[in-house]
């Protein structure tokens, strides 16, 4: 038996210093400055992710029309230019990019059933023609990046009958490339729109920023520490990574971090710095330099590094890099301005 | 509404500390209106990451922690045993029962194949049947499971909902009538925990009968992304229903509806506690001797009583993580926080913090 600790009672801990804290005379103090930048800087990252999006639309299109090997790597190049733009925004997980999924069907992942390779051979066995509202209503492991990359990278699919340019996986190819086209416009168009609630609203500050470090967190035990077997049951395994067909993961790694970078540290550092931590905001943005500095050295496919002890170790310091940019983040930032994610508040039900 | 000011700190700082310096222990009050055990059980996660289900003593003592394999989201006491069942998180696989006393495992009931648990379950007033909200994910149809304690929990039948998504599950004071939030959101265990049907979704509050399965109401909220996940009935048979609004964060709509009398309407609390509710309720609890009705929320960190009549706020409190709600013996509500704090509350009372421990607390207190 277990006897509790029981705390004196300092009320203070039970509150938290919400960013939209009435200060000492009652009044809000508001926070929409720096929502006015981070509107800006992610619509930045949506409109590259656009432009991204169409440039391998109309690459994939090129090639099925015409295919070559060198029309193909042509493809594989700006898959992975849009893929590596959804990375960078990829942490923005409220307002438009929530609605119908869009997150989700950028990227469909993780897969432990690998739904990707069963929905696209269900698709190429079946006979109706692949349209758009078919690709519509396939679902999200069908609409976005990881099909595209299965097409465009899996070896055994590769070596297949239905391998690309296969007529059948050309119209899948395309189909799949001009819907994630349409969800990067429709979203960068989105992210405008929504630009009056998101400056109206001052919980949108605190989601902010809960975005910034669940992405971190997400980047941390899901992206790196599970493939890399420090979780579960401690087996180091590619198939726990995303983009392990293209190895595209550690590229994508960094793509991640430059978004948080680029689209969310000028707002969050103003912040610290009005709310005098100024140390702190130094030292978060000497530690994203840090994490950085392991780039590009690392931006090679993970599974080599994964099998052997030696190759292994600068995955390691990359892991060590960001543990400690995540703690500066999500333990000292978000408590010095009271923002939190719970067990129960991070994921409900 | 009274915030927690540095003056009512200081009070309850005080009051605190003079529990703790006359009494040291009992720092609870009983369980109200309640036949069950006197102890709180609740899901936790552990500090290593492992999961298990937790039972505190009034006197503030952890009596026990029974491992389980997974996160578990909340239970039900069985009555007139020493049993008290926990079920696996949402999709979840399996329900454990425990000794309540000792926290020994007795059973672990698996869900039938293509169905899952929804973390939530009741028992008949005679402690014989339970109901369990089950989503048969291939259909995506959301039924009630009728299992036979005497029988080792053998499924014995099935009730269709016509809806999806149902949640939390509570026996109406009629002892025949059992009341079901329907969230109304499709989810599949192969897509993780992805909504995947939120333009159209149907969230309901149904009551059913619990030996025909018959559907005696529905009642749908004023918005369809309002899903209806967690309730409550009042001794006088008045049904609370919490939602968790679906919508974007800068809309604020109702939170909390209440059925009585033939008549069910949502409770507006103005615009400004809206947004600290945060559009999430974790859970609502009506207290057995009072009007009160007490609300948490983790998304907006704040814990709230209201009076059930009237829907006036009595008292809120900031409490981070917050989400299990007990009622008190005496009228004082409990609050359980992802942060291993236990927070009492009630009218006239602002949260005063009773005790903190290194464990995560789940959703729900039974």
């Amino acid at each position: 038996m277990k006897r509790l600790i029981l705390t004196l009672f300092l009320a203070s801990s039970l509150i938290t210093a919400p960013l939209m804290a009435a200060d000492a005379n009652g009044a809000n103090e508001s926070t929409a400055v720096y929502r006015t930048q981070w509107h800006k800087d992610m619509l930045a990252g949506y409109q590259s992710l656009a432009t991204q999006s169409q440039a391998l639309e109309s690459q994939a299109q090129t090639y099925c029309q015409s295919p070559s090997s060198e029309e193909l790597e042509a493809t594989k190049r700006l898959w992975l230019d849009a893929f590596l733009a959804w990375q960078q925004v990829r942490f923005i997980d409220f307002g438009p990019v929530e609605e119908n999924n869009r997150a989700w069907q950028f990227q469909f992942w993780p897969d432990p059933k690998n739904l990707v390779a069963r929905k696209a051979s269900y698709l190429l066995k079946d006979e109706a023609p692949i349209t758009p509202e078919k690709i519509g209503e396939s679902g999200v492991a069908v609409q976005g990046f990881p099909m595209v990359e299965y097409l465009l990278y899996d070896q055994t699919f590769s070596r297949s009958e239905s391998a690309l340019p296969a007529g059948r996986s050309c119209q899948l190819l395309v189909a799949v490339t001009r819907h994630i086209a349409r969800n990067g416009e429709t979203l960068a168009n989105d992210w405008k729109g929504f630009q009056s609630n998101y400056l109206g609203s001052e919980q949108y500050t605190d989601t902010t920023i809960r975005a910034a470090m669940a992405g971190l967190e997400i980047l941390e035990e899901r992206r790196l520490a599970t493939p890399m077997g420090l979780r579960g049951n401690g087996k180091r395994s590619i198939y726990s990574a995303d983009a392990w067909r293209s190895g595209a993961s550690l590229i994508a790694a960094d793509a991640s971090v430059q978004g948080l970078k680029k689209h969310f540290m000028p707002a969050f550092s103003k912040l610290l710095n009005d709310r005098e931590q100024t140390d702190l905001a130094k030292r978060i943005e000497q530690q994203f330099e840090e994490v950085l500095a392991n780039f590009p050295e690392l931006d090679r496919p993970m599974a080599p590094l994964l099998s052997d002890d030696n190759a292994f170790k600068p995955l390691q310091s990359l892991y060590v890099d960001l543990t400690q940019l995540t703690a500066l983040v999500n333990d000292r930032a978000a408590v010095e301005l009271g923002v939190v994610r719970g067990f129960n508040s991070s994921d409900g039900d | 509404m009274p915030e927690l000011t540095r003056r009512s700190l200081i009070k309850a700082t005080l009051a605190g500390s003079a529990a703790l310096t006359f009494s040291g222990c009992g720092m609870l009050p009983r369980k109200a209106g309640s036949n069950s055990p006197q102890q709180y059980t609740g899901a936790i996660g552990l500090a290593d990451g492992r999961f298990a289900v937790g039972a505190i003593a009034p006197s503030g003592q952890m009596l026990w922690q029974a491992p389980v394999n997974t996160r578990c989201h909340s239970g039900c006491n069985r009555p007139g045993t020493a049993e008290v069942l926990f079920f696996e998180r949402r999709p979840g696989w399996a329900f454990y029962v425990l000794n309540s006393k000792t926290g020994e495992q007795r059973h672990r009931i698996e869900a039938v194949k293509g169905e899952h648990f929804v973390g939530h379950g009741v028992f008949s007033p005679d402690g014989r049947y339970l109901y369990a909200p089950v989503n048969r994910y291939e259909p995506g149809e959301g039924i009630i499971a009728v299992y036979d304690s005497h029988q080792n929990y053998r499924r014995v039948d099935t009730f269709e909902l016509n809806g999806i998504g149902p949640h939390q599950i509570t026996m109406h004071p009629d002892g025949q009538t059992l009341v079901v939030g329907l969230g109304g959101i499709l989810t599949h265990p192969d897509y993780d925990r992805i909504k995947l049907n939120l333009p159209t979704m149907k969230p309901a509050l149904v009551m059913m009968d619990r030996v025909s399965g018959n559907i005696l109401a529905r009642f749908r909220p004023s918005h369809h992304q309002l899903s209806t996940r967690h309730v409550d009935v009042s001794p006088n048979g008045t049904v609370f229903a919490a939602y968790q609004y679906q919508g974007p964060i800068h809309e604020l709509p109702p939170l909390v509806a209440r059925y009585h009398n033939g008549h069910y309407e949502e409770v507006d609390f103005g615009e400004s506690v809206h947004r600290e509710l945060g559009n999430y309720i974790a859970s609502i609890v009506a207290h057995p001797e009072n009007e009160l009705v007490a609300i948490a929320s983790p998304i907006g960190g704040t814990a709230l009583i209201f009076n059930g009549r009237t829907g006036e706020v009595i008292e809120k409190s900031a409490i981070a993580d917050c989400a299990g709600v007990e009622a008190l013996a005496g009228g004082d509500f409990l609050v359980s926080s992802g942060r291993g704090k236990l927070v009492r509350m009630g009218k006239g009372k602002p949260g005063v913090e009773v005790a903190s421990m290194p464990v995560q607390w789940d959703h729900h207190l039974v």
